[in-house]
This record gives structure tokens, C-alpha cells and sequence, in this order.
């Protein structure tokens, strides 16, 4: 009976790893909700490589058989059976998808940058200067978070018409400038941030605008990283708003666009393959996004729940 | 500068005159103007018109006329089509959320540790929470597809069912974005619970254990009143979240201009309706009221969770 005694001689190390063990048995559905989780994400890549026949193919393959660009760009489109890909819809918009993908990058950029220099301009001035009457103004962004945003969402579709800025590039970016909840995070981070560095900036003779801008937002960053995150996110997924508001092809973004796209699937499922093609070039640039700053990611939201 | 010096209110004690006020605190107002000029024109001045509008009879052609309170009246009394778009709303938020949350927790206690299976996994958890977004909608629009060659579809059938139209049927269409929502947020609860979890000190455990306490019975009196204040925060904003669902509902369900709530109106929620009303049928007086009440449930919603989780929490002591 030498295996007993080389299992006993074995258990004082190996007790931790069978309550691993257990531990692990335990985790087994979660590993398998792991799965889960990347499955729509690969379900996506494979249909944008598939051909059309093998896309309707009963059961489904798990990964193209046949890998084919023709989601993307069908150099046979004069056959009848073929779908134009995604490069080759939108005739009449100049650079058709890739005007969209523009388009929502420069919006995405400007919305960001402009949306949080002037809320860190006001967090500014309602936590580090003594102006009269910033209290209430600060009470009042903070009321105004409790509203959701639908209520405000008629109204301001009859003034940006009133405005003459339907269907433009204004009257898509202005209204979603001014972010109360930026506004309310940079506040709550200023407020832990020691007033000294501003008074003796002040002492020294420096202007408001040189404290905020050589003192204030270099001790922001972080709370600006963060908040830049979301609001770049909520932006580059931002649908409802320019659903209402953009009609011409050449100013939809890439929400708007897969939207179109999606009315198309219903009546041909063959293009379904254009459609995850199309997912897929949408998506990828927030998974890229998510990589290069995973630490920021993690810890603004880690910040906005510890702050609240 | 000798001026500004001699008569700074620091100096005098005495409160500053206009002049030097308007002086002194110039910079501060014009550095809050560019945010509350947008501030005030495109959201209290909305607002404030939205009040108006919710008011009246108002269908984007003719002048608003004032009709009192008969758009609540209609909506609460009446309409059926709305009572329905708040059930299915309800229903909505009461599964995402607590399957979301339950899920979130269970994950972030099972991978809360720095180990590399643990970074990678939670990165893998995390990702539908970045990528939320119209193509993944369109993602899951092709999985639940109709055809034999939906991925579904091919599950069922793998288990021994038979194909279903899963989009065409009322009964599965809560459970369709339930599964999306605890698919998109989980991970994102996750987050925020590890970083809770993290923050909370191991001589607490220790002792717990030292006292014999088992991993089950420290979960249940360190770790989950410990999280309490994040567990808060996680219900409240995924429940606003999960009140103002529409995307997925109109990707999924438009068939035409005119339809959005899905097959018998079983996906219909509020925005959706709101969205039906007001840029289908061009009611924005009676849309605007929908806004309205949706606010109202919101905020009634929060008051309860916060005054709940005050009740446990002197119940505790």
C-alpha cells in the first residue's frame, strides 16, 4: 500500500488545492457565462467573413468555411444573387460608410474635448472661487440629473428647428454640450483637492483662467480621464437623438447608419453578412478604445461609485 | 493695483461694494457662462417648455392649446396602450436589474483577486459593458433570428426543441432584453462591486475567521453591509438606466414606421411609446406628459430604494 502514503504524505500541501478544487467546480458556470459573453462578439466576426450561401446555411458553421471579403466589398455585384457590401452601399454619399465612420469620430472628438473643458470651467469656479450665488447653481445642475433626459427631448427637437438647425451638424452637437453629471464629478474631485495651490497661484498675482488652466486641470486629470471615457462611449453609441434630428445620408453617424441597415436585413436576409460587417467596424473602435485605457475605465467607475 | 489692495474686503472685513465685486468675481461668472448658457437654453428652458407642453393639446402643426391636466387624466385612465407600456416596463426593470446585480455580485466575489485568470476574466466580463451599441443590437437581431440557421435556433434544436420565431412571439420578448441587459451589464456591476469588495480591510476577515466564521457567513455580515453604500449606487442608476430602455426595442421590433412595441405591443416600454407619440403621431403635448410621468415614477422609484436601504440600515444598528 505505498499509493496512501505517498496521497497522505501528500495532503499538508495539497489541502489548499482541494478546497480549490471545490472552489473551482463552483466557478464552472461562470466560466461557461464567460463563454457566453464572447459568443455575440464572435457570432459577429464570423458572419462578416462569411459568403452569403454559407450564412444561410442549416446548422450554422462556427467559423467561415470559405473566409470572403465580400461582406465588406463584392467585386462580383453584377451577378443577381449578390449583395453590394458594406463599402458599396450609400452610392450617393461620398465615401459612403467611411463618411459616417468620420462623421462620428470628429463628433465624438468634439463633444468629448468641449464638453468637459467647459464643465471643468464651471466645477472650477463653483468650488474654488467665492462668486455669490454658486451654491444654487450647483444645486441646480444637480436637481436637473434627477430629470431624465427624454423629458427635455421634444421640446429641444421644436427649438433646434426653431433654431434652424435641423439636419446639421450644430443642432446635432450644441444641444448635448453641457453635462451636468461631468459637471457634478469634477466638483466632487475638486472638492477634495486642498485650496492652498489656488490662493497662493492667486497670491502670485495669476488670473482665474491661467489657475484653471496651468493648475486646476493638470490636478483634474484623472477625473477628466474618466469622465472623457464615458462621454467619448455615450457619444460614438449615441442614436436617439440624431435618429430625430439627422434626415441627409452624408451627416448620419454609425448608430444611425447600422439602424438602416437593419430595415434592410428584414427584407433580404442575405444581407445580414453586410450587417455584421458593418457591426463589426462599428464596435471594434470602442474594444480598442477599452484596451488602451482599461486602467482609467476601471477606475472612473470604480470613482463614480465611491464618490457617490 | 494699489486701489484693489486698499479696498479688498479681506482688508476691511466690510462687504464689497457692486462695483468691486462685479471686478472681483468677473472671471468666475464668465467662466461659468459657456456651460450655464447651454445649461439653461437646451435643458431648463426645455424643461420648462416640456411643462407647458404637457398641458396641452399640441400636434406640431396647429398652436398648443391649453387643455389642463387631460393628458395624465387620459394617460392614467385611459389609454391601455400605455398601462401596458408601464407593465412591460416594470416587468423589465425588475428582472434586468436584480439578475444584473445578482450575477454582477456573484462574478466580482468569484474574481476579486489580482491573480491573471482573475484581470483576464473580468476584462472578458466587462467588454459588452464598452461595446453596447447599436451593431451589437444588430448581433443579437441575427441570433434570434426566425430562420433554422439562427444561432437560437440551432441551440434548441441542439437540446432537442424545435425552431421558435423568437422575435414574432409576445411571451418571449421581456425575456429577450432581459438577456441582453444582464449580458451588457453585468460586468459593469461587477466593477464597481470588486472595487468595493477591494476597499474593504482583510484584519475584518482575518478576525472572521480566526472567529470561525465560514466564506458563506462572511459574505453575508462583512462583505454585503460593507457594500451596502455601492450596492445602492448600482440599483439606483441601473434602475433609472433600465427605465429609459428604447434602442434595443426599436431595433429589434420596427417592422415600419408606425410599429415599435413588438408583437402585441409585448415590448412596448415608455420611451418607445413616448418616441411612438411624439415623432410618429405627432401628439407632443400628450408625448410630453408621457416624459413627465416617466420622471415621476423615476424619481418616486429612487426615493423608495434610498429610504429602504435607510430602513435596513437602522435595523442593523
Amino acid at each position: 500500500m505505498s499509493v496512501p502514503t505517498i496521497a497522505s504524505a501528500g495532503t499538508v500541501t495539497k489541502r489548499p488545492r482541494k478546497a480549490n478544487l471545490g472552489a473551482e467546480l463552483a466557478r464552472l458556470p461562470l466560466y461557461l457565462w464567460a463563454v457566453v459573453v464572447l459568443i455575440p462578439f464572435w457570432w459577429m466576426i464570423i458572419a462578416a467573413f462569411k459568403t452569403v450561401p454559407e450564412l444561410m446555411k442549416n446548422p450554422p458553421t462556427f467559423y467561415p468555411a470559405d473566409p470572403s471579403l465580400d461582406s465588406f466589398y463584392d467585386p462580383t455585384l453584377d451577378d443577381p444573387d449578390s449583395v453590394p457590401g458594406v463599402f458599396q452601399r450609400w452610392e450617393d454619399v461620398a465615401g459612403g460608410f467611411l463618411r459616417f465612420a468620420g462623421n462620428t469620430f470628429a463628433i465624438t472628438v468634439v463633444v468629448t474635448v468641449v464638453s468637459l473643458l467647459i464643465a471643468s470651467l464651471a466645477a472650477y469656479m463653483l468650488t474654488k472661487t467665492q462668486a455669490p450665488g454658486r451654491r444654487t447653481v450647483f444645486v441646480v445642475i444637480i436637481s436637473s440629473m434627477m430629470i431624465p433626459w427624454q423629458v427635455s427631448l421634444i421640446p429641444n427637437y421644436l427649438l433646434t428647428s426653431d433654431l434652424g438647425m435641423t439636419d446639421s451638424y450644430l443642432g446635432y452637437v450644441i444641444p448635448g454640450l453641457a453635462k451636468s453629471f461631468v459637471v457634478f464629478f469634477l466638483v466632487q474631485y475638486l472638492r477634495s483637492i486642498p485650496d492652498e495651490l489656488v490662493h497662493a497661484a492667486r497670491v502670485d498675482g495669476a488670473s482665474e483662467w491661467r489657475i484653471w488652466w496651468q493648475i486646476v486641470l493638470p490636478l483634474l486629470r484623472p477625473a477628466l480621464a474618466a469622465m472623457a471615457i464615458f462621454v467619448a462611449l455615450g457619444e460614438w453609441n449615441n442614436f436617439l437623438w440624431p435618429l430625430i434630428i439627422i434626415r441627409t445620408e452624408e451627416l448620419y453617424n454609425l448608430p444611425i447608419a447600422l439602424s438602416s441597415l437593419s430595415n434592410a436585413i428584414v427584407s433580404s436576409p442575405a444581407s445580414m453578412g453586410v450587417a455584421m460587417a458593418a457591426s463589426m467596424m462599428a464596435t471594434l473602435p470602442t474594444v480598442v478604445f477599452f484596451f488602451l485605457f482599461q486602467k482609467h475605465f476601471i477606475k472612473g467607475i470604480a470613482l463614480s461609485g465611491i464618490k457617490a | 493695483m494699489t486701489a484693489k489692495q486698499t479696498d479688498s474686503p479681506e482688508r476691511t472685513g466690510a462687504p464689497p461694494r457692486n462695483r468691486h465685486r462685479l471686478q472681483r468675481y468677473g472671471p468666475a461668472y464668465a467662466m461659468l457662462l459657456p456651460f450655464a448658457l447651454l445649461f439653461a437654453v437646451f435643458l431648463i428652458y426645455p424643461l420648462i417648455r416640456s411643462m407647458y407642453y404637457s398641458l396641452t393639446d399640441f400636434n406640431a402643426i396647429k398652436p398648443p392649446e391649453f387643455v389642463g391636466f387631460d393628458n395624465f387624466t387620459e394617460l392614467l385612465l385611459h389609454d391601455d396602450r400605455f398601462h401596458k407600456a408601464i407593465w412591460n416596463t416594470c416587468k423589465y426593470v425588475v428582472f434586468s436589474v436584480v439578475l444584473t446585480i445578482a450575477l454582477g455580485m456573484v462574478l466580482a466575489v468569484a474574481f476579486k483577486s489580482t491573480s491573471l485568470r482573475d484581470r483576464l476574466l473580468r476584462t472578458i466580463f466587462f467588454l459588452p459593458s464598452v461595446s453596447a451599441g447599436v451593431g451589437v443590437i444588430l448581433v443579437w437581431k441575427w441570433i434570434f433570428m426566425v430562420d433554422s440557421w439562427g444561432l437560437a435556433n440551432t441551440v434548441v434544436r441542439f437540446f432537442g426543441g424545435d425552431n421558435r420565431a423568437w422575435l414574432a412571439e409576445p411571451s418571449m420578448t421581456i425575456p429577450i432584453l432581459v438577456t441582453m441587459a444582464v449580458w451588457g451589464g453585468a460586468g459593469y456591476a461587477m466593477v464597481l462591486f470588486v472595487a468595493g469588495i477591494n476597499a474593504i480591510p482583510d484584519e475584518l476577515y482575518e478576525q472572521a475567521s480566526i472567529d470561525g466564521a465560514s466564506k458563506r457567513r462572511q459574505f453575508w455580515h462583512i462583505t454585503l453591509p460593507l457594500l451596502r453604500p455601492v450596492l445602492v449606487f448600482v440599483f439606483i442608476t441601473s434602475t433609472i438606466g433600465a427605465f429609459q430602455i428604447f434602442e434595443p426595442i426599436y431595433l429589434l421590433w420596427r417592422r415600419s414606421a408606425s410599429i415599435v412595441g413588438g408583437p402585441l405591443d409585448s415590448a412596448l416600454t415608455i420611451v418607445p411609446y413616448l418616441y411612438d407619440m411624439g415623432f410618429n403621431r405627432f401628439q407632443l403635448g400628450y408625448a410630453s406628459a408621457i416624459a413627465w410621468i416617466l420622471f415621476a415614477i423615476i424619481f418616486v422609484v429612487t426615493l423608495v430604494q434610498l429610504r429602504v436601504t435607510k430602513t435596513f440600515k437602522e435595523f442593523d444598528r
